[in-house]
C-alpha cells in the first residue's frame, strides 16, 4: 500500500445500524473543508451534498485464491473504485460506509489484493462508530462488533449523553483491551473534529504506534499488590470464601516504603508466579521470600499468618483482587492495617475467544530470513485470527526503518526513512483472537540476531 | 524510458490521420458497421458521435448518462447504437442523426455492458446480476439473474446462437430461443473479461486472481494459465482463432490454441513495453497486433514474423480503447479524452 501523495485516501466507516454512521457522514460532507468526497454506501441512508458523489452498492464478497493465499475481498468495491479511479483527479477523498453487520476484513483486504487499487489508493483509516448505550448488549457475543472494534484505527464512542460516566469508563476499558492501538473518542451526535477521522495516514506508523504505554506492559499473573510497613511479628491475612477455591500469592520484602520500591519487586514476583506453588491450608504460616503460596479458600474462617522477621517494608502480591474475598491484613491484636501503596494490574486474559492486542517492543536487530520464516508460518497458521498488525522493525544491516502492516494473511511492508539516533528498536502490534502473547514474544525474539 | 528509438522505425506504417479532444476518459469506443463513423462514451457519462472525413473528423455531443457511462454497442446494420450507464439506463441513439430513440430501464443502477448480437437485431444488457435480451421493438424477451455477482462482461457467440456472461464463479452460457438450460463453466474466482475465439471453439477469460482460462465450449474443459503479475483485462484473438494475445503484465503472451489446445504449451513472449499493458488488439482482418501501455506508448507488431515491434508512437496519454476498423485504420481512445485515428498503410494484410 503506497502512501505516496498521488494516492487517494480512503476511509472506511463501520458500525451497527443506529450507531450514527449516517450522521457522521453527513457531518463530514457538509463540513466546509473544500474537498470533493466520493461516498460508497452499502446501507441506504439520507446523505449527499451537491458537490459530492454518492454511489449505492450491494456488498459482494468474493473468495480469492492467489497462490497460497486465500482470502475474501469485496467485488463491489473493486468494480466501483476501479471506475472512480478513472475520474480520480476530481476526488480528494473516498468514504466507504459498510452495512452494520459487515466484516471489515474483506474491505481492508481488497486494498491488498487488487493491484490497481493498491497503486492508486491508500486506506487512510477504519473508523468504527459504537453506540455507547447499546453496544454492551452485543460486545460479548457478537463477532461483528468485535471485528469492527478490532479493525478500527479510530473508535467513536457515540451517544455518550445516554450513558453514565462509570459505564462509559468501563466500556472504554473493555474496548481498549480489545484494540489497544485504536484512538477512542467520546462523542455526542457524532460531533468530532474532522482531523480525528480524516487523513489519519492510517499507515503512518509513527502515529499507529503512539499507543497507550500501558498497552506495551506485559500481562501480569497477579491482579493486585500492596506495600505494608510492618514491625517484626506475626500478622494475619483474613479472607472470606470467594469466586475461586484457591489463590496464589507471594509475600516478599521491599527496599523502602515507596511506590518505586514496590515497583522494583514486580519483576521478581512475576518470576515467582511462574514457579510451582506450595499448597497451604488455613492457619498456615507464610514467610517473606521466593515462595509461591497457594492458599486454600474453602471454608468459613480463612486466616493465614504472615510472619515478619524484622521491621521493614513488605509487599503482598495476590492472584485475584483482595476485594473478591473481602481480604484484609491485621496485626496480632486484630487491628486492621491498610497498605501504604496499592496497585492493580491488568489481568492476564485467558479467555480463548477473546479479541485482544499483543504489543511487542524490543531493542535489537532482526535477521531478515528468520523473521520472514517466522511470519510466514505465523500467518499461515493463525492468519484467520489475526485481524490487523502493524509495526516498525529494525533489520540487521539496514539503515532505514522497515514499516509494515497486514490484514489476516496479507502482509505489506517497505523500507521507510532512515533511523534517527537512539531510535532504533522494534515495535509491533497484533490485534486478533486467540493470540498467545508468550508465543508471539518468544517467536519474535528468536528472530533477533 | 524506452530503449528503442522509435524514429528508426517505419513511420509510414503508423500515420496519425486526425484526432479529436472529447475532454474526458474514453471508457468505450466503437466503429459503426460499414461506415466511417465512431461512437464514444466517457467515464463521466458523455455520449459522442464522431464522423471520419478522411484527413479530419468532426464530433457531436449527443447526450449523457447522469452517473457515468460504462459501455456502448452498435447494431449490426449501423442504424442505431446503445449506451449503458451507472444511472440504471440503457439509451438507444439513431446511428445517423444521433437523436436519442429511447431509454430502457435495465433493472439495476450499474449497467456494465450492452452488446448487440452482430447477426440479429437483438440487444443484450447486463445490469447488476440481470441479463436481459431486447427485441427490435426494445421489449424484453429473455431474462436471467442466475449469476453470482454483478455481471462484468458479455459476449455473443460469433457463429451460433448463445451469449456468454462473465461474473463471479465463472461463465454462464445462455441459449435464448432454445429449450436448453444455461450452461455453467465454473471457476472459483471472479471472471472480469471474456473473449470468444472467432470460430467459437474457446471462450477465454481474464480473472481477478491473475489467471487466464481457456474454456473448451463443447467439452467444458478448462485450461488455466497462471503466473501473471496482475489481473488480466487484455485479451485478443487473432483472426484465425489459433492465437490469443494476453496482457496482465508488460510482456505480451501469445497462446497457441491450434490442435490440442493451449494446455501444456509455453506462450510466445513479446517484450518492448516497460510498463503494464492497458490494451491489446489484433487486426480483425490482418496480422498486425496493436498494444498500448501505462507509459502512453502504442506499438504495432507483426507477431507471426518476428518478435520486434514494427512501429511505435508516444501518445498524449495512455490508451483506454484500441479499435481496428475493417480495413487497416486503428482508432485509439485515451485517458485524457483524445480519440486519435491512425492509418496503418495496409501492410501485412
Amino acid at each position: 500500500m503506497s502512501i505516496a501523495n498521488s494516492t487517494v485516501p480512503v476511509t472506511v466507516l463501520t458500525g451497527f445500524l443506529g450507531s450514527g454512521k449516517t450522521t457522521l457522514l453527513n457531518r463530514i460532507l457538509s463540513e466546509n473543508h473544500g474537498k470533493r468526497i466520493a461516498v460508497i454506501e452499502n446501507e441506504f441512508g439520507e446523505i449527499g451534498v451537491d458537490n459530492d458523489l454518492v454511489i449505492g452498492a450491494e456488498e459482494e464478497i468474493f473468495e480469492m485464491n492467489n497462490g497460497c493465499i486465500c482470502c475474501t475481498v469485496r467485488g463491489d468495491l473493486i468494480r466501483i473504485l476501479g471506475n472512480l479511479m478513472k475520474r480520480r483527479d476530481k476526488f480528494d477523498h473516498i468514504m466507504i460506509e459498510t452495512t452494520g453487520m459487515a466484516d471489515p476484513g474483506p474491505v481492508a483486504q481488497t486494498f491488498f489484493m487488487d493491484d490497481e487499487l493498491r497503486e492508486a489508493m491508500s486506506l487512510d483509516g477504519v473508523v468504527t462508530l459504537v453506540d455507547a448505550k447499546h453496544v454492551m448488549l452485543h460486545i460479548e457475543d457478537s463477532d461483528e462488533v468485535k471485528e469492527q472494534i478490532a479493525f478500527a484505527d479510530v473508535i467513536l464512542l457515540n451517544k455518550v449523553d445516554l450513558v453514565s460516566s462509570a459505564d462509559l469508563d468501563q466500556l472504554e476499558a473493555r474496548i481498549h483491551s480489545m484494540n489497544s492501538a485504536a484512538k477512542i473518542y467520546r462523542t455526542r451526535d457524532a460531533v468530532v473534529d474532522m482531523d480525528k477521522v480524516l487523513n489519519l495516514g492510517g499507515f503512518d506508523l509513527d502515529r499507529a504506534l503512539e499507543v497507550d504505554p500501558k498497552f506495551l506492559e506485559p500481562e501480569y499473573p497477579f491482579e493486585w499488590s500492596g506495600l505494608f510497613e510492618l514491625e517484626a511479628g506475626d500478622y494475619r491475612l483474613v479472607l472470606k470464601p470467594g469466586p475461586d477455591p484457591a489463590m496464589n500469592l507471594n509475600f516478599r520484602s521491599a527496599s523502602a516504603a515507596s511506590e518505586a520500591a514496590m515497583r522494583d519487586t514486580v519483576e521478581k514476583a512475576v518470576l515467582v508466579f511462574s514457579d510451582d506453588e506450595v499448597a497451604l491450608q488455613t492457619g498456615a504460616v507464610i514467610e517473606p521470600g521466593e515462595q509461591l503460596s497457594q492458599i486454600d479458600l474453602e471454608g468459613d474462617e480463612l486466616v493465614y499468618t504472615l510472619r515478619v522477621p524484622a521491621a521493614g517494608s513488605y509487599v503482598l502480591f495476590t492472584e485475584h483482587h483482595p476485594d473478591e474475598f473481602e481480604a484484609f491484613v491485621t496485626d496480632a491484636q486484630g487491628k486492621r492495617l491498610d497498605a501504604l501503596f496499592t496497585r492493580e494490574y491488568k489481568p492476564d486474559h485467558e479467555h480463548d475467544e477473546e479479541v485482544t492486542s499483543v504489543g511487542i517492543s524490543t531493542p535489537g536487530d532482526l535477521d531478515l530470513e528468520k523473521f520472514q520464516g517466522w511470519l510466514r508460518d505465523l500467518l499461515a497458521n493463525q492468519g484467520p485470527d489475526i485481524f490487523r498488525m502493524k509495526g516498525v522493525l529494525s533489520f540487521r544491516g539496514a539503515k532505514e526503518r522497515y514499516v509494515f502492516q497486514g490484514v489476516h494473511m496479507l502482509f505489506d511492508g517497505r523500507m521507510d526513512r532512515p533511523w534517527r539516533e537512539g531510535e532504533r528498536a522494534n515495535s509491533l502490534i497484533f490485534i486478533g483472537r486467540n493470540l498467545d502473547r508468550e508465543a508471539l514474544n518468544a517467536g519474535f525474539n528468536a528472530c533477533l540476531t | 524510458m524506452l530503449d528503442i528509438d522509435l524514429s528508426m522505425l517505419n513511420k509510414g506504417l503508423l500515420a496519425e490521420s486526425w484526432y479529436v479532444a472529447l475532454g474526458d476518459y474514453i471508457i468505450d469506443l466503437a466503429w459503426a458497421p460499414k461506415a466511417s463513423k465512431l461512437a464514444a462514451v466517457t467515464v463521466e457519462g458523455s455520449v459522442f458521435l464522431i464522423e471520419d472525413h478522411g484527413g479530419a473528423a468532426t464530433f457531436k455531443l449527443l447526450g449523457e448518462h447522469a452517473a457515468g457511462a460504462n459501455s456502448l454497442s452498435w447494431r449490426g446494420d449501423g442504424a442505431e447504437f446503445a449506451t449503458a450507464g451507472q444511472d440504471g439506463l440503457v439509451k438507444v441513439w439513431h446511428g445517423t442523426s444521433g437523436e436519442q430513440i429511447c431509454t430502457i430501464e435495465a433493472g439495476d443502477p450499474w449497467v456494465a455492458k450492452v452488446a448487440y448480437n452482430p447477426r440479429r437485431n437483438v440487444l443484450a444488457t447486463a445490469a447488476g446480476r440481470h441479463l436481459k435480451l431486447w427485441n427490435d421493438q426494445h421489449k424484453v424477451f429473455y431474462e436471467s439473474s442466475d449469476h453470482a455477482s454483478t455481471i462484468a462482461d458479455l459476449g455473443w457467440n460469433p457463429v451460433a446462437p448463445g451469449i456468454a456472461v462473465a461474473a463471479y464463479n465463472g461463465i454462464t452460457l445462455h441459449m435464448p430461443g432454445t429449450e436448453k438450460e444455461p450452461r455453467k463453466y465454473q471457476w472459483k474466482g471472479s471472471s472480469l473479461v471474456l473473449a470468444w475465439s472467432p470460430e467459437a471453439k474457446y471462450i477465454a477469460t481474464g480473472e481477478q486472481d491473475s489467471t487466464v482460462h481457456f474454456w473448451n465450449v463443447k467439452s467444458g474443459e478448462d485450461a488455466q494459465m497462471w503466473g501473471f503479475p496482475t489481473k488480466v483485462l487484455e485479451l485478443s484473438w487473432d483472426s484465425s482463432g489459433r492465437w490469443l494475445a494476453t496482457g496482465g503484465a508488460s510482456t505480451i503472451c501469445l497462446w497457441d490454441c491450434g490442435g490440442k489446445g493451449p494446455a501444456g504449451r509455453k506462450p510466445k513472449q513479446y517484450e518492448a513495453h516497460l510498463n503494464k499493458l492497458t490494451q491489446l488488439a489484433f487486426q480483425p482482418d490482418g496480422k498486425l497486433l496493436a498494444s498500448a501501455d501505462a507509459d502512453s506508448f502504442l506499438f504495432l507488431w507483426e507477431p507471426f514474423k518476428h518478435e520486434k515491434i514494427v512501429a511505435g508512437i508516444s501518445l498524449s496519454s495512455s490508451a483506454s480503447c484500441l479499435r481496428w476498423s475493417k480495413g487497416s485504420q486503428l482508432a485509439v481512445g485515451q485517458r485524457d479524452g483524445n480519440v486519435v485515428l491512425f492509418r496503418t498503410n495496409g501492410r501485412a494484410r
